[in-house]
């Protein structure tokens, strides 16, 4: 491998009492990439950050940070740095002391602690705020201010607990893409822990999708969207979420309680290979399902549930048959629908996902 | 209109009703002793006598029961502060097996359930055993134990207020557990830290109970032994007593104009967020 592993997690394990947070996960960190933990609360992304950080103790396993073995080292000792989710800026000291307390605590010289906090703070663009109390600025201010206390020191690691949470919407987005920035011109080794897979998506060279403790993918945010390895990571990533269906294989076709969808071919082929499939899943994503007014060859008929208009598209939320379940299709917003009206749904045949009804394994 | 009235109305009574024993104990400090059960009662003495003062100072030696109520209460403030103010963060922080840090801080609290005068006897045993009677190293071990349970309860809120990713962030940044206490969470803690001690204070300055029974002579008796010390077989010395009561009721209130500005920031913790 070319890339050089910068840390290293094995066969780790963390337990409160009964509850197993993290249970037996292996991960590579690798020198400069930005890996996001993705999952959803409680499923242990949290807790796997604050074992890296050394704020929790490991139950089992061993964790390297370049090489070495840290398991039994504190925080202090690790060369980490640390975003935490409510920015953690200590409320008796200034925006400049703020900074400079990592270079402080480590005895460095004034001028160079002065020097390196104007550095930072030019990047960030955060000078004007040097004399102001963290409760004196804005949100956004303290997420930089947060964030160059991280920068101050040269650390092997950057760990950020969801950063950009307590922010509105708009600087989110914004924020967002300046870290994505940051990071790529810094080249620091950054593990990002977050719930929201939009940012997941956009700001990580390789997501570990997490669920009950366990790392259900790793994989670049395209694999992990297009290809996911089971129904939970299918589920979790995207938003609006994949429609799913209940059905079984029978001959070339998959069966549900709404609609028979005949497979393609190749498909076939996949599944034959697989050996018995009865029970699948059926998962198509919204923007997979086209919507028409007029019949279409292979369509189904359906009725709109409720149509939305969001601006740059449309939602549209249709039953189908008898189906108590909704299902969403996202659409162009030239398409206006009136409720229960009738209309045809179909799905891109090479967008379609099945997985096994039982294990929840991708099989297609 | 009639409403303001009625509120100041009863504002003005309770404030007499509080105030009227202070006044009556100051002035009282000052008349002579004709004065003193004078009917109708003289409020304002015509010819103030500072007799009763000079008394206590020259011939009651009230100076030694003052500085030996000095020397108890600051270390008894100091000592639990310190052990207090550990305990505490130890409870509020570190997650202990089998809910202890809830039941450790309630068996604390519930030291302070019973009246104290439960204690006198086995602690007045102790006491002799070890020969700690009638010395101030006695009664400031004896306050100190029951100062601790208050110092325990009250700060274990304060740091429970603070969040947790604070030590976290200095912990990371470099510091390992005790320098972040020190260097993070005590400054944060600092109002919570001023209003405990200034309890501490006012509660072992104004103990009676223990120092009573505890401290018998003069060479660790505390100022209350000494005010009530002008009870004596055959007169009150009302004079006398008002007087010590008077510079007692003096000092507390100095301390406490001087500390206000961090009583109320005390009471009013918790406006820290992250």
């Amino acid at each position: 491998m070319q890339t050089e592993i910068k840390a290293n997690m094995k066969n780790v394990t963390k337990r409160f009492g009964e509850v197993v947070a993290v249970n037996n996960i292996s991960l590579d960190i690798k020198e400069g990439e930005f890996l996001v933990l993705l999952g959803p609360s409680g499923s242990g992304k949290t807790t796997l950050l604050r074992l890296l950080a050394g704020l929790e103790e490991l139950t089992e396993g061993d964790i390297y940070i370049e090489d070495t073995l840290v398991n039994n080292l504190p925080p202090r000792h690790r060369n980490i740095a640390m975003v935490f989710q409510n920015y953690a800026l200590y409320p008796h000291m200034s925006v400049f002391e703020n900074l400079a307390y990592p270079l402080k605590i480590r005895k460095r010289s004034k001028e160079e602690i002065a020097k390196r906090v104007r550095e930072v703070a030019e990047v960030l663009e955060i000078s004007e705020l040097f004399k102001r109390r963290p409760k004196q600025i804005s949100g956004g201010q303290k997420q930089r201010v947060a964030l160059g206390r991280a920068m101050i020191r040269k650390a092997n690691l950057f760990l950020m607990d969801e950063p950009l949470s307590n922010l509105d919407a708009k600087l989110r987005v914004q924020m967002r893409a300046e870290l994505r920035r940051l990071q790529k011109s810094m080249g620091t080794t950054t593990v990002y822990v977050t719930h929201d897979q939009a940012e997941a998506m956009t700001l990580a060279d390789r997501v570990a999708v997490l669920n009950n403790g366990v790392v259900q993918q790793l994989d670049s945010p395209e694999e992990v969207y297009f290809h996911p390895v089971n129904r939970f990571v299918a589920g979790f990533v995207g938003s609006p979420q994949m429609n799913f269906f209940a059905g079984s294989y029978e001959e070339a076709k998959i069966k549900t309680d709404y609609f028979e969808y005949p497979l393609p071919p190749e498909v076939v082929k996949k599944l034959e290979k697989k050996g018995k499939v009865e029970k699948i899943y059926f998962g198509i994503r919204p923007e997979d399902v086209t919507v028409s007014k007029i019949e279409i060859e292979g369509a189904y008929n359906a009725r709109i549930y409720v149509s939305e208009l969001m601006g740059a598209e449309s939602f549209v939320f249709f039953t189908i048959g008898n189906s108590v379940e909704r299902f969403l299709s996202r659409t162009s917003p030239d398409f206006r629908g009136n409720m229960d009206e009738s209309i045809w749904v179909s799905f891109k045949e090479d967008k379609i996902h099945i997985f096994d009804y039982d294990t929840d394994a991708a099989i297609i | 209109m009639l409403k303001s009235f009625f509120k100041y109305f009863f504002m003005v009574i309770i404030t007499m009703f509080v105030f009227f024993p202070i006044v009556w104990l100051v002035s009282t400090s000052f008349k002579n002793p004709v004065d003193m059960f004078a009917v109708p009662p003289i409020f304002v003495p015509a010819n103030p006598s500072f007799d009763h003062y000079a008394t206590l100072f020259f011939e009651a030696g009230i100076v030694k029961y003052i500085l030996n109520s000095v020397i108890v209460a600051v270390s008894t403030t100091l000592l639990s502060l310190v052990a207090g103010t550990l305990a505490a963060y130890s409870l509020a922080r570190f997650r202990l097996p089998y809910r202890m840090n809830e039941r450790l801080s309630f068996w604390v609290l519930s030291t302070r359930m019973f009246p104290p005068i439960v204690t006198i006897i086995p602690l007045f045993a102790m006491m002799r055993f070890f020969h700690l009677l009638n010395t101030r190293m006695g009664l400031v071990i004896a306050y100190t134990a029951f100062n601790l349970p208050f110092v325990v309860w009250m700060m274990r809120g304060f740091f429970m207020e603070i969040p947790e990713e604070l030590e976290e962030a200095a912990m990371v940044d470099g510091d390992s557990r005790m320098s972040a206490f020190r260097r993070i969470i005590l400054p944060i803690a600092k109002p919570g830290l001023v209003a405990t001690s200034i309890f501490t204070l006012i509660l072992s300055w104004n103990e009676f109970l223990f120092a009573l029974i505890l401290s018998q002579t003069r060479s660790a008796a505390t100022l209350p032994i000494g005010v009530a010390s002008t009870v004596t077989q055959y007169e009150i010395k009302w004079g006398e007593m008002s007087a010590a009561g008077v510079i007692a009721v003096v000092r507390v209130l100095i301390f406490a104009f001087v500390v206000q500005k961090h009583l109320v920031r005390g009471m009013s913790f918790g406006a820290i967020k992250g």
